[in-house]
């Protein structure tokens, strides 16, 4: 694999590849729909991400925060015609809050324990989204306005997915970014310590919970963001957006290509919703597939497809350097023992 | 006796046992053997490698450690096999410390997982026969591991082996927290059952109470086998205070 | 709203609770290990029981082992994937990839048996019980009997005999377990078929009571979660009084308060113990079943 130089000199290269890849795939409606959508659920993988790579808990509830974000969306703009700036605001602080509560409630508790909450709190919603009239209940909110983001004279509106395929991609460089920041940032440095060894954190005068506090609303508004640009893309938003599926698909995203690899979530994303796009088998045989694939990747591919690209890069460079090998340094050696 | 000096219907056959945590080799044994009803005593200072030893002869060990090398119980190799195969087979490890299921009673604790076959060289011992050799168990029984002192763990864990039929005994440092008395009885008790054909391997630090019982003693420096020898002929060579002291000891 | 006829459901829905969540307390107990997948084995459980009863004429008595060995097999089958994880109890592992089982069996449940609902009848269900004022159906009396024949009967199976001694003493220390001689992956797989057939057993007794949809069980994940941590983990009596007693809960509260809601009260109440009592989760690592 390149030096870590050599690829971040190349990730910009790689955004405009990514900027001009739907055009260059066609340019059709469902190729913007899918690139819109494939931007939208790596975003809502990023935010996982950050938990499951870095502080190495596992987080059954963020599809929560998802929700979040694309409820206040959804409500504040058919209800009390905030624009799109205003909702963006409101998803990031409702995923704050909801993150707060959740995250202080589990401070204390253990890995699988954690889980289990965040798990039921994600259950729990999706029961009050289904059942609840100021949520609309089963039928959900309908009706959302275009995406507005004019300011100052400029016109920044989105009609279709084609012209809301430039505003995913800022969010998705955006998000990439911000990752990328946490990770370089002390806060990242102390959640990998408290991940691989909390004691020897405390030590260190780290304190795991409030890393662990911290990373987590570091990640909640992270998706939420995803949740307010998904609600405006469907133009509507019900219970169904708290189902599996979406963990499901945040779980295989975050592990499929690697820990930690920074375009890992993008890259898996992308494989799976084409799957599902363009390769579809049938919406429960697509289930079977997705479920598979993340079961089979743990148990027998822990390291992602990374680790299959490793060896078989190793092997490459080996090949290629018997090779090339050149004559004089052998004689230099000789010449030494001589 | 074969003429290269190693006895043929030894019970445990080790040859070149390697045992290497991440490239760091641990312990380097070329050749051990012990017979049927020996005790063969391992010695040496903290860090030696002997509980490492013991822990890969039974399959037991901590940390996924690479273990290359023959071992060999009554003939059969059993270095492919998982812990509980070897444990089948015939050899018992009595680890350092943990002894007890410490939720379950005595009795509960005096009890097997199969029925080991006896044979020649093979005495299965029933929970009667253990409270017999321990009356302190009997006494005990109805209490919980967890509430048992140092001494009378380590009765237990050895009669829970001793249940389980073993050709081959491992312990490890039994005499750790124990007081000399205890150490003392325990020990002669070893020796008893050596004399009915039992074979024991014992790893110890207590020096001198492990020269009471053994017949073959073996010293582990750094893993390597520096020198090895009846009992009898080592009991005051000096090179044995050196090997725990240093060489800056006289 | 009649009290006794609530107090009547209630503990009729309490001994389905403590039923249902008798598989986890046994793999979280014994084997420390949990099952994400949990909702979609009982669903399959009460989906075999249902195709064998309707559509392919097996009575209702021979269903029910069917569904169970069904059950077994997807349990084997799920330990035998994921067996490293186990053995490096590799819980973030495990959690995911039980997640994704769950998954699978969704969308294939959904493809053999199609994704609308589906009503359980047995000779039971359709015929009621009255104690005077209060009724209840045969079915519902079963779940009691079979609830309370089950617990006795694990309790005693892990109290009394040579398998049980063995289970404890992988739950207590798995390590310790192999220098006894004992197998340990034999008895997670026996652990994870254990759990498989009971939920199965489980969904075939209850699952009479409500319409199935193959997109159910997450609700049934809730509650034995609720069940299991309230009774204390690993713990076989403990399981059976939190059963009973989120059962009760659940009935006043849906009678009372409304019935739409009960899985989310039932987690409230549990976060407000977890909150109040964090070292309420009994034993740090599982307490050996008892």
């Amino acid at each position: 694999m390149a030096r870590p130089s050599v690829r971040r000199a190349a990730l910009p290269l790689v955004g405009v590849a990514v900027w001009f890849a739907p055009a260059l795939a066609g340019g059709g409606a469902s190729v913007y729909s899918a690139a819109v959508l494939i931007a939208i659920l790596a975003v809502m993988a990023y935010g996982l991400d950050v938990i499951v790579s870095d502080l190495g808990e596992v987080s059954l509830g963020h599809t929560v925060f998802f929700a979040a974000g694309a409820y206040a969306t959804a409500l504040l703009s058919t209800r009390a015609g905030w624009g799109s700036w205003a909702t963006l605001g409101a998803s990031i602080a409702v995923a704050l809050l909801f993150a707060l509560v959740i995250g202080l409630v589990t401070l204390r508790l253990r890995e699988f324990v954690f889980s289990l909450v965040t798990y039921a709190v994600a259950v729990v919603a999706m029961s009050l989204a289904a059942n609840w009239s100021f949520l609309g209940g089963s039928d959900g909110v309908r009706g959302l306005p275009m995406l507005d983001l004019s300011f100052a004279g400029l016109t920044l509106t989105a009609r279709s997915d084609r012209e809301l395929w430039p505003y995913a991609f800022v969010l998705l460089v955006v998000a990439i970014y911000l990752v990328d920041r946490f990770r370089n940032s002390r806060l990242g440095a102390a959640a990998i310590m408290t991940h691989l060894n909390p004691r020897l954190a405390t030590i260190g005068g780290i304190d795991p919970a409030r890393v662990r506090l911290e990373v987590f609303l570091f990640s909640a508004p992270i998706t939420a963001t995803a949740g307010w640009l998904y609600a405006y893309q469907r133009a509507y938003v019900s219970a169904d957006i708290l189902e599996n599926y979406f963990l499901i698909l945040m779980l295989t995203a975050v592990i499929l290509v690697g820990r930690r690899q920074l375009l890992g979530p993008l890259l898996a994303t992308a494989l799976v919703l084409v799957q599902e796009k363009f390769f579809s088998l049938g919406g429960y045989v697509d289930k079977i597939i997705l479920g598979s694939v993340l079961v089979l990747v743990l148990a027998f591919f822990p390291q992602g497809l990374m680790g299959l690209v490793r060896p078989l890069a190793r092997l490459a460079r080996g090949a290629a350097r018997r090779a090339g090998a050149a004559q004089p340094p052998a004689t230099t050696l000789m010449e030494k023992t001589k | 006796m074969t003429a290269d000096g190693l006895r043929t219907d030894a019970v445990l056959r080790v040859r070149d046992l390697r045992v290497a945590y991440a490239g760091n080799q641990a312990v380097a044994v070329d050749a051990l053997d012990v017979a049927p009803g020996e005790i063969v005593g391992v010695i040496g200072a903290n860090g030696a490698g002997k509980s490492t030893l013991v822990n890969a002869l039974a399959g037991w060990s901590r940390g996924a450690p690479r273990v290359a090398g023959d071992i060999a119980l009554d003939g059969r190799r059993i270095d492919d096999r998982p812990t509980h195969e070897r444990v089948r087979a015939g050899l018992l490890l009595v680890p350092e410390g943990r002894l007890v299921f410490s939720r379950m009673t005595v009795e509960d604790n005096l009890s097997t997982a199969f029925a080991p076959l006896a044979a020649p060289g093979r005495r299965v011992y029933a929970r009667e026969e253990i409270y017999q050799l321990f009356p302190r168990l009997r006494e005990r029984s109805g209490h919980l591991g967890a509430q048992l002192s140092g001494g009378e763990r380590q009765m237990l864990g050895i009669g829970r082996a001793l249940m389980l039929g073993p050709k081959l005994l491992l312990l490890d440092e039994p005499s750790i927290g124990l007081a000399p008395m205890l150490v003392s009885q325990v020990l002669q008790t070893m020796r008893a059952l050596a004399r009915s054909g039992l074979s024991i391997l014992l790893v110890e630090q207590n020096v001198r109470a492990a020269m009471e019982v053994v017949d073959r003693l073996l010293v582990l420096e750094r893993g390597r086998v520096t020198l090895e020898g009846p009992a009898g002929a080592l009991r005051d060579d000096p090179r044995i205070a050196r090997a725990y002291l240093g060489a800056h000891a006289a | 709203m009649n009290l006794a006829q609530q107090l009547v459901n209630g503990i009729v829905l309490g001994h389905a609770y403590a039923l249902v969540a008798i598989g986890w307390t046994v793999l979280l107990g014994v084997a420390r290990l949990v099952n994400f997948g949990h909702g979609q084995l009982y669903m399959l459980g009460a989906f075999v029981t249902w195709w064998a009863v309707t559509r392919a004429g097996v009575p209702y008595g021979l269903a029910l082992p069917l569904a169970m060995a069904v059950g077994a097999a997807f349990g084997l089958l799920m330990q035998r994937i994921m067996l490293r994880a186990t053995f490096e109890q590799n819980l973030v592992s495990i959690m995911i990839m039980t997640l994704g089982f769950g998954y699978v069996l969704h969308g294939a449940a959904a493809l053999v048996f199609g994704s609308t609902g589906q009503i359980l009848e047995t000779a039971l269900s359709t015929r009621d019980i009255d104690l005077g004022p209060l009724w209840l159906t045969w079915q519902d009396a079963a779940i009691v009997v079979a609830t309370v024949a089950v617990f006795l009967a694990l309790g005693w199976t892990l109290e009394r005999t040579r398998v049980g001694r063995l289970v404890r003493m992988v739950a207590e220390d798995p390590q310790l377990a192999q220098l006894a001689g004992i197998d340990v992956r034999r008895v997670y797989y026996g652990v994870f078929a254990f759990e498989g057939a009971a939920v199965a057993f489980a969904a075939g007794m209850v699952a009479p009571r409500t319409p199935i949809l193959t997109s159910m069980g997450f609700e049934e994940v809730i509650m034995t979660f609720v069940v299991v941590v309230v009774g204390g983990i690993g713990s076989v009596r403990g399981s059976y009084f939190a059963g009973v007693g989120l059962g009760i809960f659940t009935a006043l509260f849906g009678a009372l308060v409304s019935p739409a809601y009960t899985t989310a009260a039932a987690f409230l109440m549990l976060i407000a113990l977890l909150v109040l009592r964090p070292g309420g989760l009994s034993t740090g690592a599982a307490g050996g079943a008892h």
